[in-house]
């Protein structure tokens, strides 16, 4: 059974999907610390609130899964920029601990008010490839892990052509290599700031529309992919964006493979223990630039 | 003179709390008050004194509380020795958590310390055959000290609010020394620090053991009292509250931190605010704080920010 190709076949193919699905939720946690060296204490609490704008947007307004997917993302953007306009920018000059005390509280207040408005009883929201699998040589493919891993690849070419060919990317990337030397060239840091933020925000929806379908809803449920995606960007390299995508895909085929061949507890703690043993040899990460104190 | 007058005044107008107020609500909300102060400690420790944002006092907590709830219940164990492990264990969980992360940026610090507090959960609710996972500990005995059995109210209100006297004595001992100056300067100015022969690391993960070593027993006493624990104690929400009761009470200070536990462990309580409602007031109250009241802050970030400036000045 255990060495079964069958099986390990399987095992490898789940730990792609639900690697991908780590390197996804991770994406806009990287670009914020990427780009603004800030980090965003309310990430898993923008992807907790996608998962359950998704939930209204098919169940109160009634649409379809993919127009309902559409607007959460926009309407996650225009958070993020909201989120950047009034916890971000006011601290870019007072230090990274007021950023995340800031957005530390925004995660309380996103999680107590969702608490407050839909309980905290498990929701299901249904999604039209959730019952969908596809058998590929005795290997099973879940239709939603295959929508979760196409977000993914089409969000991250998607942000490597923006950050690349567009200027508001260019400025982006200048921000992330020096904010004294924007201001001198005339680049709006403010605007930058706004964009970066509505970008994290819209990737962190994208993954709560993919993702959630897979999982219950609760108010807590962010909590667990902030954890995950702490020890991603960790493990990667903080603010390097290939690094944090290849350390999402190997971490969940670490867990897959620790889960199918010894107990759930191992295939819980492995992301914890990779990121002490990686902060302890390696502080700056599998491909870091070093990280900025 | 005058402040050693205060503290008498504060320490009788205290210990005639139960004969006056003798309600067993109100002596129940002053005894977690007390375990709060021990908590608001713990955090001033490292957040005020030594200017780190740590997430880990739940971390501390959680554990000090199974591993009395633990030595009662498997090994019969009970009383100070308890106690003393439960703290020991908060040093022991201080060292594992510290040593790793007080190497790294503090960005990483803020990371790993959460994270570490969120692992420790997840342990808490799945080694089942120690903690009974999300089902939790229950009918915890009650502790003995000197022979005496801790029971009753008064009895708790007393334990209590000798522990967090202690509490507070052992941290205006620790600050008053040379350790604590080591803590203090680590903060203001850590190339100078390091310039006058301090071992920053080592300072770092000294104060960090201490914090471990207050909240653990804190943990205890709370497992002890209440008699039930779940994977909860390790909870984000202790840290919210800590936060704004060492940040509003004036972080850095010794009693700042004490008035902000007694005043925010007892005011939700007595207006009767639901969990979730005061955890939301929470969150409102600290992103006020943190956009405009950036000088609430001020006794760790703004000194650290005036320091690190003068080079330039």
């Amino acid at each position: 059974m255990l060495t079964d190709p069958v099986f390990l076949a399987q095992l490898a193919a789940n730990g792609v999907a639900v690697g991908l699905g780590y390197a996804l939720a991770a994406l806009g946690l990287a670009l914020v610390f990427g780009i603004l060296g800030q980090v965003n204490f309310a990430h898993g609490e923008l992807y907790m609130l996608a998962a359950f704008v998704l939930l209204w947007a098919t169940q109160r307004l009634g649409l379809p899964y993919g127009a309902a997917a559409a607007l959460t993302v926009a309407l996650m953007a225009g958070a993020g920029a909201a989120l950047a306009q009034a916890v971000i920018i006011p601290n870019l000059d007072r230090g990274f601990e007021s950023v995340i005390l800031g957005t530390l509280a925004v995660a309380v207040i996103l999680q107590n008010a969702v608490r407050l408005a839909f309980g905290a009883t498990p929701l299901d929201i249904a999604a039209p490839l959730e019952g969908v699998t596809v058998d590929v040589g005795g290997v099973l493919l879940f239709g939603q892990r295959l929508a979760v891993c196409a977000a993914f690849v089409a969000a991250y070419t998607g942000l490597a052509a923006f950050l690349r060919f567009t200027a508001a990317g260019r400025a982006m990337r200048a921000m992330s290599q020096s904010r004294d030397a924007c201001v001198m060239v005339g680049i709006d840091v403010r605007r930058v700031t706004r964009w970066t933020g509505a970008l994290g925000a819209a990737l962190a929806g994208l993954a709560g529309v993919v993702i959630a379908p897979l999982f219950d809803l609760y108010p807590n449920m962010g909590t667990e992919v902030v954890f995950k995606s702490f020890a991603v960007v960790i493990i990667g390299g903080m603010g390097n964006l290939a690094g944090s995508a290849f350390a999402g895909l190997a971490l969940g085929l670490a867990e897959s493979f620790a889960g199918g061949l010894g107990s759930a507890v191992l295939r819980d703690g492995i992301a914890f223990t990779v990121m002490i043993a990686m902060l302890l040899v390696r502080p700056q990460g599998l491909f870091g630039r070093s990280v900025r104190v | 003179m005058s402040r050693t007058r205060a503290i008498a005044v504060v320490a009788a107008l205290a210990l005639a709390l139960p004969p006056v107020l003798g309600s067993p609500y109100v002596l129940h909300i002053a005894i977690m008050t007390g375990f709060y102060v021990i908590l608001a400690q713990s955090l001033n420790l490292v957040l005020g004194y030594g200017g780190l944002l740590s997430l880990a006092t739940p971390a501390f907590f959680g554990v000090g509380a199974y591993a009395a709830a633990i030595l009662a219940l498997r090994f019969g164990w009970d009383g100070a020795a308890t106690l003393g492990l439960a703290a020991l264990a908060g040093v022991a969980t201080g060292i594992a958590i510290g040593f790793p992360s007080l190497r790294v940026s503090r960005h990483s610090f803020v990371i790993v310390t959460l994270s570490a507090t969120l692992l420790l959960q997840l342990v808490a609710n799945n080694w089942e055959d120690l903690t009974r996972g999300s089902l939790g500990l229950a009918n915890i005995p009650a502790p003995r000290l000197f022979g005496l059995t801790v029971e009753g109210r008064t009895g708790w209100y007393l334990l209590s609010l000798a522990a967090a006297g202690a509490v507070v004595l052992v941290t205006h001992r620790v600050v008053g020394s040379r350790f604590g100056r080591a803590i203090v300067a680590t903060r203001e100015n850590e190339q100078l620090a390091l310039a006058a022969g301090i071992d920053v690391f080592r300072t770092r993960l000294f104060a960090f053991s201490l914090s471990g070593a207050f909240a653990g027993l804190a943990g205890a006493l709370y497992a002890y009292f209440i008699t039930y624990i779940d994977p909860g104690v390790f909870g984000f929400s202790v840290s919210e509250a800590l936060l704004i009761m060492v940040i509003l009470g004036g972080s850095g200070t010794l009693w700042g931190p004490v008035a902000g536990a007694v005043v925010f462990t007892a005011l939700p309580e007595l207006l009767r605010i639901a969990p979730e409602v005061r955890s939301l007031l929470y969150g409102i109250i600290l992103l006020l704080i943190v956009l405009y009241r950036p000088a609430g802050l001020a006794t760790w970030l703004g000194r650290h920010r005036t320091a690190a400036a003068a080079p330039s000045a």
